[in-house]
């Protein structure tokens, strides 16, 4: 089999187990909805979140990613899947891509139908190119999926497991937190000028990142899945 | 190797101490304009301090993970007790950055925090390898632990040029308080700087050296309770 081939086959997988349970694109998207509703009270009645938008969107969305980062081996641990995708005829990093690929898919899918109710409850507007805003956000979740999975499989491998999985992955990610926040937020305000220069900084920020961990991941792959 | 440890904490006690007279006697007294007025700051003499402890715990942490990537490449023990050393040793020095810039930004900007871009670095810096400590207390076999803490050492070290540059992208709200850059330095000081570099750096060392002896002694021991049956 082919690597596409093979990676192919993991996302399919990943797939059809989602789809009959669908129980972690509904989890993630309760989850999101929850914390949009703390921020409103977190808040207290400030009516203006306009300066907050990148901010608020991103919080929700990195926590929400690590729900969905950390249910994404467990059940491969629990169900014994790990051994059975270890012992098949799988390159180690096809195993990588192709579990980052359905995280990617996964975290999209939330993201999709949470921005719209977002703009709504938080009476927001993307002002900016939307094919930007997309591009933007499309960057960050290939960074946090790309992390995200790579220290998930570390943290599986370890006696505390998803309790680990925030602590090594925040710290991590706060690059893209930062940059998705400044890209995303300058977009919806529809910046222009200086601030848009600052935009495309940090969306280069976020490509650079994004290029050198998945090379980090590739090459670092087969020590963190084990034996 | 225990010679060339104790020779090494001579030659960082003599250049420590040298450091110490220089700083306080020898480099000149800072003098700032402030409306109008001309103060002496005392508080940037802690800058020869603050300065090597800062370049070693960064110079401990990059260490650490090139051994990180010698262990996963060469797979021998000893790479990860240096790496973990090594981090270790890292982190310790970056709490006396913190410590002593604390001191500093306190007499200085009147506050104990400011969201300023290297001290945010710095901050993540520390909370990024605390994790490496918690992913080694929660990995019990030992292969597996060296393993696993050697990726996460590369992947936090990848991490810091990019937070690094990351901070520095957002709008910041606060003044530009403080640039080095714009600051010529009189050759005394800069003497008065590089010799307690080169002391913390043979400081550092020593006790790299000396904890990954302690590491080995701690792997025989282990080894001879096994034999014993314990």
């Amino acid at each position: 089999m082919s690597g596409v081939k093979q990676i192919a086959a993991i996302i399919k997988k990943d797939m059809i187990a989602e789809l009959r349970t669908k129980e972690m694109v509904v989890s993630m998207f309760l989850f999101v909805l929850l914390v949009m509703v703390a921020f409103k009270y977190a808040f207290g009645d400030s009516d203006n979140f306009s300066t907050y938008a990148g901010g608020l969107l991103w919080v929700a969305f990195l926590f929400t990613a690590l729900l969905g980062l950390n249910r994404s081996f467990v059940h491969e641990k629990d169900e014994g899947c790990l051994e059975g995708l270890l012992l098949a005829p799988v390159d180690r990093p096809n195993i990588f891509f192709g579990k980052m690929i359905g995280n990617i898919i996964f975290i999209s899918v939330v993201e999709i139908i949470t921005i719209p109710i977002y703009i709504v409850l938080f009476k927001l507007s993307i002002q900016g190119s939307i094919a930007l805003f997309a591009g933007a956000i499309i960057l960050s979740n290939i960074g946090i999926s790309t992390v995200g999975t790579l220290l998930s499989t570390v943290s599986i491998n370890t006696k505390m497991r998803d309790m680990l999985l925030p602590l090594i992955f925040l710290p991590v990610i706060l690059p893209v937190l930062a940059a998705a926040v400044v890209s995303t937020g300058g977009i919806m305000a529809g910046v222009t000028g200086e601030k848009l220069v600052n935009v495309f900084s940090a969306m280069k920020l976020l490509i650079a990142y994004d290029i050198l961990f998945l090379l980090v991941a590739y090459a670092l792959y087969d020590f963190v899945i084990g034996e | 190797m225990e010679k060339a440890t104790k020779l090494l904490f001579a030659i960082a006690a003599i250049l420590l101490l040298a450091g110490l007279a220089l700083a306080f006697f020898v480099a000149p007294q800072i003098v700032i304009q402030k409306n109008g007025q001309y103060l002496s700051v005392f508080s940037q003499k802690i800058f020869y301090f603050h300065v090597p402890v800062a370049w070693t715990s960064l110079l401990a942490f990059i260490v650490g993970a090139v051994f990180g990537a010698l262990f996963l490449t060469k797979k021998e023990r000893r790479y990860d007790f240096l790496s973990f050393a090594s981090v270790e040793l890292g982190f310790l020095f970056g709490v006396l950055v913190m410590w002593s810039g604390d001191i500093w930004t306190r007499s200085e900007w009147g506050t104990w925090w400011e969201w300023e871009p290297r001290l945010t670095t710095y901050l993540i810096l520390m909370l990024l390898y605390s994790g490496y400590f918690v992913l080694r207390s929660a990995v019990s076999e030992e292969s597996s632990k060296a393993r696993l803490s050697a990726a996460y050492s590369v992947i936090a070290s990848v991490t810091v040029p990019f937070t690094f540059f990351a901070i520095r992208i957002i709008p910041s709200v606060h003044p530009v308080v403080l640039s080095m850059d714009g600051v010529a330095m009189e050759p005394t000081m800069l003497v008065a700087m590089l010799v307690p570099v080169f002391g913390m750096t043979c400081l550092y060392i020593a006790l790299l050296l000396m904890r990954y002896q302690t590491l080995l002694i701690g792997e025989e021991v282990d080894y001879l309770k096994n034999e014993l049956g314990g």
